[in-house]
């Protein structure tokens, strides 16, 4: 059973959208983070650093052939929190009813 | 500040986290393309082998090697170099799909096959190949139809 609980680090609109795409994923490469969600590349790695410093992100930093390549994973704390504060927004649309629920 | 979210906020977040649910889960289809050209390999293996032609055979065998290497690596080539969808979002529910997706085609082709040879066909692998790629071209969407369900399901969160 996962608590409910509100995360501010996690619900700031970028970070929202990055911990949702690290969270369907075993690990995501930064260029696909940052074309998927419209960032530069400046605006993500410091999203990536907060989230890498809060304990939430492993940073992966590697080469393939001769390119280096930087990828990101939530782990489990990450992953814990994403949860909770999951269950926290169901539950504040669940109190208000289906009728808040966007089209 | 979770108590001070308004509802229509909180559900607006939902609405994000399912959607960039769905963009990892895009990633993980098969298109089309893929189904089709596994079924044209295997046709086409399956009518170098029954030429009986050294030639026809070689050629016929190094296209489908390549083939299947090039198809095969260009889709995993393109999760490798975006991201992996995690590896839970499938569930057993999943794999039994593509391992009964897979008995499926074998369970139809291979009788179709001995009984085309046993009724004195002419091409009986051929055939039976031929009823192999329609399988694989009609089944192939429906079991990533099917997988995305089941993946989707699986994701955390959303408006479940």
């Amino acid at each position: 059973m996962i608590k409910p609980k509100f995360d501010e680090l996690i619900h700031a609109p970028t970070r929202l959208s990055i911990v949702s795409l690290l969270a369907a994923t075993e690990w995501a490469d930064f260029g696909f983070i940052r074309d998927s969600i419209g960032l530069s590349d400046s605006a993500l790695s410091k999203q990536l650093t907060i989230l890498d410093e809060a304990g939430y992100i492993e940073i992966r930093k590697g080469f393939v052939g001769k390119r280096p390549r930087t990828s990101a994973r939530l782990n489990s704390v990450g992953r814990a929190a994403f949860e909770q504060h999951v269950r926290a927004l169901q539950e504040i649309v669940a109190q208000a009813g289906a009728s808040v629920l966007p089209r | 500040m979770g108590e001070e979210l308004r509802p229509e906020e909180a559900a607006r977040a939902l609405v994000e986290i399912e959607q960039r649910h769905e963009q990892v889960i895009r990633l993980a289809t098969i298109p089309t393309w893929f189904w089709w050209a596994i079924a044209g390999l295997i046709v086409g293996l399956s009518a170098a082998i029954e030429s009986r032609r050294p030639l026809v055979l070689g050629i016929g065998i190094a296209v489908f090697v390549v083939g299947i290497l090039a198809t095969v690596g260009r889709i995993v080539a393109g999760s490798v170099l975006h991201a992996q969808p995690r590896n839970d979002l499938v569930r057993p529910a999943g794999v039994i799909a593509i391992l009964g997706f897979v008995a499926l085609v074998l369970a139809v082709t291979l009788p179709t096959g001995f009984a085309l040879k046993a009724a004195g066909t002419r091409y009986p692998a051929t055939l039976s190949a031929l009823i192999c790629g329609v399988l694989i071209v009609l089944g192939g969407p429906l079991l990533m139809r099917y997988l995305h369900r089941v993946m989707r399901a699986n994701v955390t969160g959303g408006r479940r």
